[in-house]
């Protein structure tokens, strides 16, 4: 197995065994010994170096990520609010043009805008969606009309980009601030009127056709559901599969292959269950498309085979002795398993139910399959609601180009990797905490 | 007492067969929509047509309408990705698992993991965003200072971000192997004055080369099925190229294209995809029970 180095002394041996002079010899002798060793050694540095960098490699790489993400979204948590002296015309509330009053407004405050190209480039200035803001107050608030007040207005999410972040340059170049509107806002906010403020509507709302009003709740109560769902499914059948096949199935062929089964079950690609979820789930037993419960029952097959692996280690783990101390006090088989041995492995049953969870709150594929990537602006209220995911709402806005779409984009994969990180806590604390070391 | 023993007893067995029936199901179900397609395609066309375009299968009675299943390319074009993939993952994911079993401190150890595990747990769709807002620009400025037109959708990417995404995966299982080669057999290497890498060279890598294979499959089944990343990063257009700067499709980009939205689900265009589900489905098995028998059998020689 040393060959090289062997052939390497042979070399020098017979080199030296040439020299007739003592001199030389020792000459000689030494010269190719330290070159030898100083080779071995930059080897061994090199090979040692070659690991530690690619671990570092690794390490970059999550920190970029973490990065990009965190600097491209953490502007998504704050919106820009603009203050508008609102007139409620009695006329215009009745016949619901709040449009107009929003741009009577505006106009006032920039009253030598007149050309209609001038004009509609002002009127986007505030969101879309500040008509049904002003719905709403006046729905509370009846006596408002015919009244004038300040009020603060969504602004659109490419005047709260620019303003929040001064990306003139950038905003020109996609085309969504000109010039105009540039020097308008840089009016607005030289007069007070405008303000950043936390984007509440980010965690209150479902999915928007306007960016500023896109908010991820509606997707976080489907991710919910659908764990929930996945859970009551999945629990149960794994940890009575594992049950089974570890303390009471006869050791045979059956149950080998029945192992071999569920270890392969666990490698199989996510999208796989997709299409089972799609032609037994959908088509054969004609199950509500995009709900929680088919998504649920979808990664519920997934994880399934995580939690039997997990639960089948955490029973092998507790000592043998446990059990037939049970067995010697009269206790029957099942009631050794769930008095005794069961107890003892739950702290390792729950950190592989945690981590099983961790992995289906992350899956997109499989949903995606099944119907779930539709555009859902309200919260699901029962399993059978069409909803959608806090992933796939992350994959729906990856897609959109609009620049107020990127932001929340890494905004919802902060809150999505949050998510990650509590799970995964979740589970080192209950290993910590509750695992007991035979 | 006895009757209530049974019955627990009857139960597990009877989720235990629930559990073994997913299986049945998955197979079940994915082939016989395969066999379907194979009925009105032929399986000659399908895995050695070079030409992809399911697209065009809107009606049987459409002129040209009938859509061409070859799907060499998109095979092709899994291969590709899946192959720059572990060009990135098994020398990284290599080298880390080295460093960790042999020369990490234990404390540089109790530092490092975390970070390689939370790399593990990030959704790969968030891999995919990744990919396309940073990889693909980073790549494509670097392509042009070296005179390459790199598409903004290329196999490079997608390849690239899913060996990241797969390096966790290899360099754990590659550290519980190396971890596991008998302690005696390096500590005989050492004594003998071997250093540390000649060590892990000459002994210790040989001794768990059958692990490491099997770390390798089991990363490049990974790879195959891994479906966010290259929807995002990949293209969709079926191209019969080796080309690694060029936009290619996998199996999983197209069982997406032709499965998401609302399509009538009884066409070829759609039982295409079921084909190509139990076709990616077959190769993954395949993958993962040849590195299952080339662990047991490593074990073996250990124990």
């Amino acid at each position: 197995m040393i060959k090289p180095f062997e052939r390497r002394r042979r070399i020098t041996v017979q080199r030296i065994k040439k020299k007739k002079s003592p001199f030389i010899y020792k000459s000689y002798s030494k010269k190719p010994k330290h070159t030898w060793l100083k080779k071995r050694k930059a080897a061994e540095r090199r090979f040692r170096n070659a690991g530690l960098i690619s671990i570092l490699i690794a390490a970059l790489f999550l920190v970029s990520l973490v990065f990009n993400i965190v600097s491209s979204g953490y502007s998504a948590f704050t919106g820009t609010q603009i203050k508008l002296s609102i007139t409620f015309q009695t006329d215009l509330v009745e016949n619901d043009a709040y449009r107009k009053i929003i741009q009577n407004a505006l106009l006032d405050v920039f009253p030598d805008v007149k050309t209609r190209k001038e004009k509609r480039a002002l009127f986007v200035l505030t969101s879309r969606n500040a008509v049904y803001e002003l719905r709403d107050l006046v729905a509370q608030d009846p006596e408002l009309i015919g009244t004038k007040k300040d009020i603060w207005l969504p602004a659109a999410s490419a005047v709260s980009i620019f303003y929040k972040q001064r990306l003139l340059e950038e905003s020109q170049r996609i085309g969504k601030i000109n010039g105009d509107q540039a020097k308008w806002i840089t009016l607005l906010a030289q007069s007070q009127r405008m303000k950043v403020k936390f984007n509440m509507p980010f965690f209150q709302n479902g999915d928007s056709r306007e960016a500023e009003q896109a908010g991820i709740f509606a997707s976080t109560v489907g991710s919910f559901f659908t764990i929930l769902v996945c859970i009551m499914l999945a629990f149960p059948l794994g940890v009575a599969t594992a049950i089974y096949l570890e303390e009471f199935a006869p050791k045979n062929w059956i149950t080998s292959v029945i192992e071999i089964n569920i270890n392969n079950l666990a490698a199989v690609p996510s999208i796989i269950f997709g299409l089972l979820g799609l032609s037994i789930y959908l088509n054969f037993f004609g199950m509500p498309r995009s709900s929680s419960l088919v998504g649920g029952m979808v990664l519920a097959l997934l994880i399934l085979p995580v939690i039997v692996i997990s639960t089948r280690n955490a029973l092998q783990a507790v000592p043998q002795s446990i059990r037939d101390a049970a067995i010697a006090l009269g206790a029957t088989p099942t009631q050794v398993v769930f008095h005794h041995t069961l107890i003892y492995a739950l702290p390792g049953v729950m950190t592989g139910v945690i981590l099983g969870v961790a992995r289906a709150f992350g899956e997109t594929a499989p949903l995606l399959m099944i119907g779930m990537v539709a555009f859902i602006a309200d919260a699901p209220k029962n399993f059978t609601d069409p909803a959608t995911t806090l992933p796939i709402q992350v994959y729906l806005w990856a897609n959109n180009p609009e620049l107020g779409f990127v932001e929340k984009t890494a905004a919802a994969i902060m809150v999505l990797l949050g998510f990650m990180i509590l799970i995964n806590l979740l589970a080192v604390y209950v290993r910590k905490r509750y695992e007991i070391k035979w | 007492m006895a009757k209530c023993e049974r019955l627990i007893r009857a139960s597990l067995l009877a989720c235990t067969m629930l559990s073994v029936m997913i299986t049945v199901l998955v197979v079940a179900s994915v082939f016989s929509e395969t066999m379907r397609f194979f009925s009105n395609v032929s399986a000659f066309d399908f895995f050695f047509g070079t030409e992809w375009s399911p697209q065009t299968a809107m009606r049987a009675d459409q002129a040209g309408g009938s859509g061409t299943f070859g799907a060499v390319p998109v095979f092709l074009g899994t291969f590709l990705v899946t192959l720059i993939a572990m060009a990135v993952a098994a020398p990284l994911g290599l080298f880390s698992a080295i460093y960790l079993a042999v020369y990490a401190s234990p404390r540089f150890r109790l530092w490092i993991k975390p970070v390689l595990e939370i790399l593990a747990g990030v959704p790969s769709v968030v891999y995919g965003y990744f990919a396309v807002i940073t990889m693909a620009p980073m790549l494509r400025a670097g392509g042009e200072m070296l005179g390459l037109s790199i598409a903004s959708e290329s196999a490079l990417t997608a390849g690239t971000v899913m060996g990241i995404m797969i390096t966790p995966y290899v360099m754990s299982i590659s550290e519980d192997v190396i971890s596991a080669v008998p302690k005696s057999l390096s500590l005989g290497s050492l004594a003998m004055g071997a250093t540390q890498s000649e060590t892990v060279k000459k002994v210790i890598l040989p001794a768990a080369l059958p692990g490491v294979v099997s770390a390798l499959l089991l990363g490049i089944s990974r790879g195959v099925g891994e479906t966010m990343v290259v929807v995002m990063a990949a293209g969709m257009a079926a191209k019969l190229t080796v080309n690694p700067l060029e936009s290619v499709t996998t199996a999983t980009v197209q069982i997406m294209t032709l499965l998401v939205g609302d399509h009538e689900f009884d066409s070829d265009k759609t039982r295409a995809a079921f084909a190509l589900g139990f076709s990616l489905f077959i190769m993954t098995l395949f993958l993962n029970i040849l590195a299952v028998i080339i662990v047991k059998k490593y074990r073996e020689r250990y124990d």
